[in-house]
């Protein structure tokens, strides 16, 4: 076994980088290294036990189907995983995840009969046996609630949009509208983490994990998946959002979601302190991942790999982050196609506009959160503020990719983890409504690289509560997303207790070949 | 002497005055017929269709026998045998000609066509019959020199209206854009009215329906012949139907006869395209029943479930050799410059991409000239915000697999854009943000085969980007 280098037991004086190293800490080194000769070079298989116990899940971690525990900190043994399976249309992808269930009919979903029904009660028979949350389930009635707004014919297609998002009007004729997209769960956590991993309990990881873990990073100074959360606002109803969501599961965490601040310092603690210049930083840096290399021949865990990319990355982002998001560069049109909100660090614009810069710089997945769309009452009063804030950015985003030639190969992808009912929740008056967690049926949108534009897709009833056509399930979302980035959804899989886990899960998914070009 | 000369000239005269009153007479009956027998479109009994579908099996040799005739009164100019059999030639033709006619009545009447290229098919073929009834009465006045313009006038237009009848004839059975439709576009620009048929915009049903109902249905449900009074070159007419009322059912295509028409066993006395035209494929068949699935809107740019993987000839990409013995290379290359080439798929035939943004600022011309060994396997090439200048062209240009092209954000002027005209993949090219100007860029706006060109933030921007092609 190689001699650590911090190690005091040795005969010569071992100099690490020349740091000037307190007799304190080799003192406490040495102890350390003496369990862990115990441990190590016994080779007792109760000390193995006792790691294994030590590390929980991690010891019982699975490994990547070809993948090398010794290969070299970057791309970890991934260069074997044979990815893309398929030639891509979309080498990138940009996810506006729409926290909280925007209500499909107020939107996206058009239907006109539903003016003449206002106030009568919903049929059973549509309803069926659909469970409903504990908010609504106490309702004697289900009276309808027409949508407040109009909804006017746009572009060639003469696709039905709502009077509230006149921008996302502007692009329907690029847009690919799911209408028939379904998910399995009616609550917040499990609905957003099912349309995320593919399974509603935490633990798995997430659609960008697949991504950075299955077709690795375009730009080795940036994470390859990063995710960036909305300032909320406290008009409206927003639901928590956690690190569980771009969580990479049993993937290595390297894998995971980096996530910006939406204010102040995009990372903390990004800057040197005072007194410590870059040359440091660096020697600090080698000497820490000398003595993890040295750990991980050792145990053999690869988080100590994943440990020394982190840190790696970190000492990158130094410098690219910055450079990322100085906007001071960004030329009139931007300001003028994203609007004045662009300006304010962590508003959905501003992050839209992130997006696009993170796109140009080859990150392979960005996921913006949008939180409050939660609209159980008050959907007259908050609606209005939602789309304000979304609409023109995802619009500008669009669009902005497009001028700039990068949605050939960016796909971006429009969606909550569920709809919202047509009937209204608590009190239906004239002037207001609310609505409650539809999971049956719920409206999202792709457009770019690898999906054909300008088509809707899928058909739900008259109340929009049930797909009548071309049903989307959760699982054939992300199969077709997967599809787009030259994935076959079936091969990207890691073994972990006992299964070839993947992202759609253990059920059968299908790629939905009509929403691709 | 002089009394046998009066008297052969009383005799033709006497001949040619019964022959203008033959002539008269034919003229009448023949421009009579169309209002004894209305084309009413309506079907008049298998006998008349029977003898009528002989009507293509005859027509050609009166047309071979009148080209023939100014053929051989320019010969006989020096050789006078030739002027002699003119005049057996006209007459044999003329002798064709009508019985051609008569079938090509019977056809129509018999079918029950009409429509405007009918019409106008018949009534070039009459007038073509009255033309060479008096060019036999003229010619003789020709070639005493009595009268030198009349017959060769006459002539000159019965030869035209040949040539405007047997085209209308042609467009019946062929379609009207028959002669035009594989036409190479410069020469298209030059005929203002071909090409005209097109439906417009880039709606599914203009790219992907209106053409093939165009090419295999037109000809017999069109403007020129609308059988069963049905017309399908518009999409208005396509759903106002026919005589038997609608043949499209918008989101029901098992209840479009449309769709059962063409997809009924060919031995079937109703499958269309009729008379041993050539089927529909399968493709534009499942492509029609998509369509009136989705709503069979005229607007609708695409429908689910129907892709075209290589429409509008746009050739597959070409793969490239195989790069395994350059592998270690490869690998060096990316120790030593950072800049990476990544496989765009695990099908090696699928070429490499060459991947700079990790160096961006110090990947130069030089750095890319090193890439030139492996030109011939780099598909793409992210070139964007690098320090390339104009003279990369020169290395570019050997990446003969090149489909994709960054230059966005460098110093690129344009100057040498010339240089990569020879990149026949070249599909994707990105001079977002740089220098070049509406001239520099003339080369590569020729380059045909190139679907999306991105100029944003350039002085050639109003030049136009190309959107992104529509599926």
């Amino acid at each position: 076994m190689k001699q650590h280098p911090l190690c005091t037991d040795c005969e010569r004086e071992v100099d690490v980088n020349g740091l000037p190293i307190p007799a304190g800490l080799k003192r406490e080194w040495s102890a350390v290294e003496t369990r862990r000769q115990f441990l190590g070079r016994s080779g007792k298989v109760l000390g193995w036990a006792a790691l294994a116990s030590l590390f929980g899940d991690a010891a019982i971690r699975g490994r990547a189907v070809g993948a090398d525990a010794k290969s070299p900190v970057t791309s970890h043994g991934r260069d074997n995983l044979g990815l893309p399976h398929f030639a891509p249309k979309a080498k990138r992808a940009i996810y506006l995840f729409m926290s909280g269930g925007p209500p499909q009919v107020d939107l996206l979903d058009y239907k006109p009969n539903l003016a003449s029904q206002y106030n009568k009660d919903m049929p059973d028979s549509v309803r069926g046996n659909q469970q409903l949350t504990g908010m609504t389930a106490g309702q004697s009635r289900f009276p309808i609630a027409p949508s407040h707004w109009a909804f006017k014919q746009y572009g060639q297609t003469g696709t039905w949009i709502s009077d509230l998002l006149p921008y996302t009007a502007k692009m329907v004729d690029d847009l690919t509208i799911v209408k028939s997209t379904n998910t399995d769960a009616i609550n917040h956590e499990p609905a957003i983490m099912f349309m995320n991993t593919g399974n509603m309990n935490p633990g798995k990881p997430c659609l960008g994990s697949w991504l950075a873990y299955g077709l690795g990073s375009m730009n080795d100074n940036l994470p390859t998946f990063i995710v960036l959360q909305t300032k909320t606002n406290p008009k409206e109803n927003n639901q928590p959002v956690s690190s569980r969501l771009w969580s990479s599961g049993f993937l290595s965490s390297e894998y995971a979601g980096v996530g910006l601040r939406s204010g102040g310092d995009p990372v903390l603690y990004l800057a040197d302190p005072d007194g410590i210049d870059r040359e440091v930083r660096r020697k600090m840096l080698d000497a820490v991942e000398e003595i993890n290399r040295q750990t991980q021949a050792d145990v053999g865990d690869p988080e100590t790999n994943a440990r020394i990319a982190q840190y790696e990355m970190a000492f990158r982002m130094q410098a690219s982050v910055p450079e990322l998001t100085d906007l001071s560069k960004e030329p009139q049109s931007t300001w003028d196609l994203y609007g004045p909100d662009a300006k304010q660090a962590g508003s959905f614009a501003y992050n839209c506009l992130l997006a696009r810069r993170m796109a140009e710089r080859g990150v392979r997945f960005t996921q913006i959160y949008k939180r409050g769309w939660d609209v159980h009452g008050d959907v007259v009063g908050i609606l209005p503020t939602l789309c304000a804030e979304t609409d023109r950015a995802s619009y500008a985003l669009v669009t902005d990719l497009k001028r700039r030639g990068l949605l050939d190969d960016t796909l971006v992808v429009w969606a909550g983890e569920f709809g919202r009912t047509v009937y209204s929740q608590g009190g239906l008056s004239a002037e207001n409504y609310g609505r409650d967690h539809h999971p049956r049926c719920f409206t999202t949108w792709m457009v770019g690289g690898g999906v054909r534009p300008g088509i809707t897709y899928g058909e739900t009833d008259d109340y929009s509560y049930n797909v009548v056509k071309d049903p989307v399930h959760a699982r054939n979302f992300n199969a077709t997303i997967l599809a787009c980035l030259g994935i076959d959804h079936n091969r990207l899989t890691y073994d972990f207790q006992g299964l070839d886990q993947r992202l759609t899960g253990p059920q059968p998914a299908t790629v939905i070949n009509g929403l691709l070009a | 002497m002089i009394s046998a000369e009066r008297t052969e000239g009383a005799e033709r005269t006497r001949i040619k005055r019964s022959a203008w009153v033959w002539i008269g007479c034919a003229s009448v009956l023949l421009a009579a017929l169309p209002f004894l027998f209305r084309l009413d479109g309506h079907a008049h009994g298998d006998w008349l269709q029977f003898l009528g579908r002989f009507h293509p099996t005859l027509l050609h040799l009166p047309i071979g026998l009148i080209v023939l005739v100014p053929v051989l009164e320019v010969a006989g100019a020096t050789r006078p045998a030739l002027r002699d059999a003119a005049d057996f030639v006209l007459r044999t033709a003329l002798a064709l000609a009508l019985p051609t006619f008569a079938l090509g009545y019977m056809l129509a009447y018999g079918a029950g066509d009409t429509g405007t290229t009918v019409s106008r098919h018949m009534w070039g073929a009459v007038v073509l019959c009255v033309g060479l009834m008096l060019c036999i009465v003229l010619r003789p006045g020709w070639v005493t020199r009595e009268q030198a313009f009349v017959y060769p006038a006459v002539l000159s237009a019965s030869v035209l209206a040949l040539v405007w009848t047997g085209h209308q004839g042609g467009s019946m059975t062929h379609g009207s854009d028959y002669l035009t439709h594989y036409m190479p576009g410069p020469l298209r620009a030059l005929i203002p009215f071909s090409g005209s048929k097109d439906a417009g915009g880039n709606s599914f049903y203009a790219l992907h329906i209106h053409p093939v109902l165009d090419s295999k249905c037109a000809s017999c449900h069109g403007s020129g012949s609308a059988k069963a009074d049905l017309r399908v070159d518009s999409y208005d007419a396509l759903m106002r139907g026919g005589k038997d009322g609608a043949v499209v059912v918008a989101g029901k295509p098992d209840a479009s006869v449309l769709l059962a028409r063409v997809t009924l066993q060919p031995g079937d006395p109703h499958f269309m395209p009729a008379e041993g035209r050539t089927p529909l494929t399968s493709e534009e068949i499942s492509s029609i029943r998509e369509w009136i699935r989705a709503g069979a809107t005229a607007t609708a740019t695409s429908v689910p479930g129907v892709k075209f993987a290589s429409e509008q000839a746009e050739p597959p990409p070409q793969p490239v050799g195989d790069y395994s013995s350059l592998m270690p290379q490869i690998q060096e290359m990316q120790h030593g410059l950072g800049a990476k080439l990544v496989p765009l798929s695990a099908k090696a035939s699928d070429g490499l991409i060459l991947r700079t943004v990790d160096v961006s600022s110090s990947f130069g011309d030089a750095q890319l000239a090193q890439f030139e060994k492996f030109a011939p396997y780099i598909v793409e090439a992210e070139l964007a915000r690098t320090a390339v200048t104009d003279a990369s062209f020169d290395t570019l240009k050997t990446f003969t697999h090149l489909r994709a092209l960054h230059l966005e954000g460098t110093a690129i002027t344009g100057s040498n854009l010339t240089k990569i005209k020879s990149l026949s993949q070249l599909r994707y090219l990105n001079l977002s943000g740089t220098k070049v100007t509406a001239q520099s860029i003339e080369p590569v706006k020729k380059m045909s085969q190139l679907r999306n060109l991105y100029l944003f933030n350039t002085a050639a921007e109003s030049e136009g980007s190309t959107a992104r092609s529509t599926p």
